[in-house]
């Protein structure tokens, strides 16, 4: 076994609470599989047989006991649970489950909707002899009207500079706009190394990383770290270029001291895999650099590389917020091929079905009724003279009589009374609709939630990046 | 070229190609207006100084006028009579010529701007030009940039100022000058100087060759700031007023093709050596195109070139990469490696020279050993004379004998001090100026222990470290630069500085206070603007001010005070300021804050710890402190050994003790 795969979902989805109030982001539906379905399925499509899970309790239950949910995977599923309350980061989760890595790992996350090439990062990674190889892919603009968001202006989020060598495989340089006081600044000693370095905005991390499993024993020994994204991965792109790392004779040295005296708080990264002598050795004979120019060894000698897949092309989606769910909805037919219409939905004849549209299972779909560039989920009634348009509903939602729905999201069990008229808007969780509303951009929620969703989840983005500060400057968090 | 003018409209077809057929112009500036070649140039103008025995004005000339070039206008100021001179009795000035010389002197430039604001002012230019320094070596074919230019003009309307020429080479190339290290944020689709667009690329393996295209808004634009000075600042403000202003720069990198500027003698070296191994091809030694008689001479392996009459005694063995003029003969037993040697030297027995420049009449005696240094015109290097590396030898010194120069040793017949005196007057002609200087020189002795028994010369010391920044680059050979520490520790040393001035000043302010009975509100006024002066987080000015006051007594009376004489003399003050502290400590964080200031102080002066209650009392008494933060910080503020030992003196206890009690008083009472 070469890699272990580790599929993080425990997320909360802080971010689109609208959709994850009641049920967990994993589990929610995207073309009418639930979410935690795609990164699945793309690491079974290359060839896992087991996978680590790191989920909630909640989660699990459900897995195991609801049927809309059922999973459709041949592989092995090892499920781990994390308390909910506990706060764990990525990295925590990472640590947590160090005792079962045995190998180089595959982290995923739950959220990742691809049809990008695996088989790209791992190779970066084999070829290389890696520390981190991670997948990144030109960021998409969002098409569709978000409820509840026509008209206001995106709020921006904040841009990530990513520096990559002249190949656009070497990960250089990676930093947050808003850990920049002025301008970005780069050390010279990269550019000495790396003379031409292409910087890169706009770009998304699909958080699919492979990781030595040298840095999951590192994680162990740092409990401070606790997220992959935010404070593993920039620490060791800047490892990379730091001067101790760049001798192996002071490594090695420090490698024993270091076995003995944890506290250190400078813990240097090791690289050592079985083969790590003989690869010493062919890099030494061999006559290939990663550079021009001098006649420095390959790889300037330095030992922790960071590298980079970016997607030029093809479907590469993190759902975590509203407007990627309606996306992902729109695009995740194209991932599979199954029918449309699930052999088990009752469809009169007398309706009109596009075909970008997905019916799922036991659904009931009524006379005269017109479904377009829509999806609707198990066990969903429609009855006569309903119109849905560019629409999301999911499983068990009752659509009376003469509806109209257009660009909307209804969530679970909602009923729509007879005769409404619903124009991009979110319909919570087992909401009722009045007959004859005439909702337009709202969002129709349970009450205790509306005036705490956009608070927390700035304040929580706003804080990672504090805690990142913190950890670049020992500064003080004024969160 | 036919096509494009096709689609534009009949009217512009005809000035555009008036356009066209203008002849390209260049404007050379044959003048540093620095003294890195101090005291070279103090003889010589840099443009004038041989490389590969050919004056390095030749070179600029050569490539302006292979690149197509018709009219070139040579900008001189210092010593321009001479480069005046040297340039009627060139072939440029010659009725065949391709490239028509004119030359302006002005004893009025002081910098690059000073020239294109005159080349402004006499509206010399009518179309793009090339702008380039008199000592840049290069062969690169620029028309491919120039096309790219007037392109790029045609399609955006002009916003395109200026095409800097660079060329790929890698950091750590020996061309590459130290000082000249570029780092260019580029957008690589459109060749663009910039930093915005979404992608962008941060090059540091160009090498820039100091040659750029410019339009004719350059020199308007040169004009319009007066402050521009280099095309540094040129440059600088383009990028910065882009938005504003609307104009670009871009690039064009080049993979082939040579190209550097002779900037210092490091450079000087270089080129010079690159130029002996045929990198500037077809500017070739032998190829003498400038076009002398007698300056022919013959290539043979291992890129050695010989003069006419150019004589070898027996033994004498020369390894590579050597040229030697005309009428210049060599001893016996000599061995020459990667060295020029100019005309008319004569070399004694037994010589070593590697990486040696000779210039003109140079005389070298017998035993004598030179390794990378430059022996200027006339100079005469006497018996068993060692040159360790980067000496240079000024115009006509003599050395020896039997003397070792340790590295990096400049000797010239100008005296160093003269430099000072003569300071202002560098920009006027020499020729008196020289003459004059000689008479006062003269009263001062030679030193023989410095340029040896029969030596003529004065040692220039590089001592640089007293000097301004402007003035550390005026190292001939340029500077080394270490490379930069890895650290990012720089702005914490500052601030802490800052935290230190403010506490200062917090107690400048405090004391004033006493004195001259100033009213709270006031003082708290004054903090205030102190603490947005030296910008203070508000946590800071409280722990700050905390300190201060505590550390009045001693401040003021000296440290020597016993327990009882701190208390009976803070207590007081503690009571007059009270308002102040009250001004800063309102929320919970405040009074923890607070009361872990009061304890680091009393860590550190730790036999005066009994006094800790009583301040505390006296702050509670005051209502500075509240109960329940002192309580909260006795139970959770103990970090370390320390402080948990100070938690353990029987007063605060006792204080302690008596807080819970009166709280659970006052609590019962509210019931």
């Amino acid at each position: 076994m070469e890699l272990q795969a580790v599929l993080m979902a425990a997320g909360g989805g802080s971010r689109m609470m609208d959709l994850t109030y009641n049920t967990p982001k994993p589990l929610l539906p995207v073309g009418n599989k639930p979410l935690i379905w795609y990164p699945l399925n793309l690491l079974e499509r290359v060839g896992f047989e087991e996978v680590i899970v790191i989920t909630t309790k909640e989660v699990q239950k459900m897995i195991s006991t609801d049927p809309k949910v059922k999973l459709d995977v041949k592989m092995k599923l090892d499920l781990v649970c994390i308390q909910e309350d506990a706060d764990m980061g990525t990295a925590d989760a990472l640590r947590h489950i160090q005792q079962k890595v045995k190998t180089d790992v595959l982290v995923v996350s739950c959220d990742l909707i691809t049809d990008a090439a695996l088989h790209e990062v791992v190779d970066l990674f084999r070829a290389h002899n890696a520390t981190l190889s991670m997948l990144m892919s030109k960021a998409h603009e969002f098409t569709e009207t978000v409820p509840g968001q026509k008209g206001k202006k995106k709020t921006g989020e904040q841009r990530d500079f990513v520096g990559v060598d002249g190949t656009g495989k070497r990960l250089l340089f990676m930093a947050n706009e808003a850990d920049l006081d002025e301008g970005v600044v780069i050390r010279k000693s990269i550019m000495r190394k790396h003379p031409r370095m292409h910087i890169k905005t706009g770009l998304v991390d699909a958080h699919l990383y492979c990781l030595k499993k040298s840095v999951v024993d590192f994680l162990a020994d740092n409990k401070s770290i606790s997220s992959i994204r935010g404070e593993l991965v920039p620490y060791l792109v800047r490892k990379q270029f730091s001067k101790s790392t760049n001798s192996p004779k002071v490594i090695d040295e420090t490698h024993q001291n270091l076995k003995k005296n944890d506290s250190n708080v400078n813990l240097e990264i090791q690289i050592s895999s079985r083969d790590e002598e003989l690869l010493h050795l062919t890099q030494e004979r061999s006559c290939w650099n990663d550079h021009r120019g001098d006649m420095s060894d390959a790889y300037h000698g330095g030992r922790l590389r960071c590298y980079v897949h970016i997607m030029d092309e093809g479907i590469c989606y993190r759902v975590n917020t509203l407007a990627a769910y309606i996306e992902a909805n729109r695009l995740a037919p194209k991932l599979f091929d199954e029918p449309a219409v699930h052999p088990s939905a009752v469809v009169s004849e007398r309706c009109l079905i596009g075909a970008d549209s997905i019916i799922g299972a036991s659904c009931q779909i009524s006379d005269k009724t017109s479904i377009k560039r829509s999806t609707i989920g198990v066990s969903t009634t429609v009855r006569e003279k309903v119109k849905v348009t560019n629409s999301i509903i999911m499983h068990g939602v009752t659509i009376e009589e003469g509806c109209n729905i257009q660009g909307s999201v209804i969530c679970s069990n909602a009923v729509i009374g007879r005769g409404a008229d619903i124009k991009y808007c979110l319909v919570g969780s087992a909401q009722r609709i009045e007959p004859d509303a005439l909702p337009f951009e709202t969002l129709l929620r349970p009450p205790c939630l509306r005036s705490t969703l956009t608070p927390t989840s700035t304040h929580r983005s706003t804080h990672t990046q504090c805690l990142f500060k913190q950890l670049n400057r020992n500064n003080t968090c004024l969160c | 070229m036919s096509s494009r003018g096709g689609k534009q409209k009949k009217g512009n077809v005809t000035s555009e190609q008036e356009e066209e057929e203008q002849p390209l112009q260049a404007v050379l500036v044959a003048d540093s207006f620095n003294r890195r070649f101090f005291p070279i140039s103090k003889d010589q103008p840099r443009a004038l100084l041989p490389l590969g025995n050919v004056a390095m004005i030749d070179y600029t000339l050569e490539f302006l006028t292979s690149t197509g070039v018709q009219e070139t206008f040579v900008f001189c100021c210092w010593m321009s009579n001479k480069i005046k001179d040297h340039l009627l009795k060139s072939k440029w000035c010659r009725p065949t010529s391709p490239n028509v010389v004119h030359i302006i002197t002005s004893d009025l430039y002081r910098s690059l701007g000073d020239v294109l604001r005159d080349v402004d002012a006499k509206n010399l230019v009518r179309n793009d030009f090339i702008l380039v320094y008199g000592d840049v070596v290069s062969n690169i074919d620029v028309s491919q940039a120039l096309q790219e230019h007037r392109h790029r003009r045609k399609v955006d309307k002009n916003i395109s100022v200026m095409t800097m020429v660079f060329k790929e080479s890698s950091p750590g190339h020996k061309s590459r000058c130290e000082e000249d290290d570029v780092i260019v944020a580029m957008d690589s689709k459109s060749k663009r100087f910039s930093m915005g667009t979404d992608e962008f690329e941060i090059r540091h393996d160009l090498l820039d060759c100091h040659i750029s295209i410019c339009s004719p808004q350059v020199a308007e634009l040169f004009t319009d700031n007066f402050d521009y000075q280099t095309r540094n600042d040129f440059v600088r403000g383009i990028l910065v007023n882009e938005e504003i202003l609307g104009n670009q720069i871009h690039l064009y990198v080049t993979q082939d093709g040579y190209g550097a500027r002779v900037s210092n003698l490091q450079m000087y070296d270089s080129v010079s050596s690159d130029m002996v191994r045929r990198w500037v091809y077809p500017l070739t030694p032998e190829a003498n195109f400038t076009d002398q008689q007698g300056q022919g001479c013959t290539h043979s392996r291992h890129n050695v070139y010989r003069g006419a009459e150019v004589s070898l005694g027996h033994g004498s063995q020369m390894e590579e990469n050597v040229l030697i003029g005309r009428d210049t003969s060599i001893g016996a037993n000599c061995h020459i490696s990667n060295s020029v040697i100019g005309n008319n030297c004569t070399i004694g027995d037994n010589v070593v020279l590697d990486r040696a420049h000779m210039w003109n009449n140079v005389h070298i005696s017998s035993n004598v050993e030179i390794h990378q240094s430059v022996v200027c015109d006339g100079a005469v290097v006497k018996e068993a004379v060692r040159l360790n590396k980067q000496c240079v030898l000024a115009y006509n010194v003599v050395i020896g004998p039997n003397l070792s120069l340790p590295e990096g040793t400049v000797v010239s017949m100008h005296h160093p001090e003269e430099e000072e005196e003569d300071d202002d007057d560098e920009f006027l002609s020499d020729d008196q100026e020289v003459g004059h200087s000689k008479d006062k020189t003269r009263q001062k002795a030679f030193n023989p222990a410095e340029v040896g028994p029969e030596g003529k010369g004065y040692i220039w010391k590089a001592s640089m470290n007293d000097t301004e920044d402007e003035e550390l680059a005026q190292c001939l050979w340029g500077l080394v630069l270490n490379p930069d520490p890895e650290s990012d520790s720089e702005s914490e040393a500052s601030e802490e500085s800052q935290d230190r001035t403010f506490q200062l000043e917090v107690l400048g302010t405090l004391q004033r206070g006493l004195e001259e009975n100033i009213v709270c509100d006031n003082l708290v006024l004054e903090i205030n603007s102190l603490k947005y002066a030296y910008n203070i987080t508000l946590k800071e000015v409280m722990q700050i001010l905390t300190r201060v006051v505590l550390e009045y007594p001693f401040q003021q009376q000296g440290t020597q005070l016993t327990t009882l004489q701190y208390t009976g003399s803070l207590l007081p003050l503690l009571k007059t300021w009270s308002p102040v502290f009250k001004n800063y400590i309102k929320r919970a964080q405040d009074h923890l804050d607070c009361l872990s200031a009061v304890e680091e102080l009393f860590l550190e002066q730790d036999t005066h710890q009994t006094a800790m209650v009583k301040v505390l009392m006296k702050m509670y008494q005051l209502e500075i402190l509240e109960e329940e933060a002192i309580l909260k910080w006795f139970s959770t503020g103990a970090t370390n050994d320390k402080s948990r030992q100070l938690r353990k003196n029987q007063g605060l206890q006792k204080f302690i003790q008596w807080l819970k009690e009166a709280e659970d008083e006052s609590s019962e009472e509210g019931e």
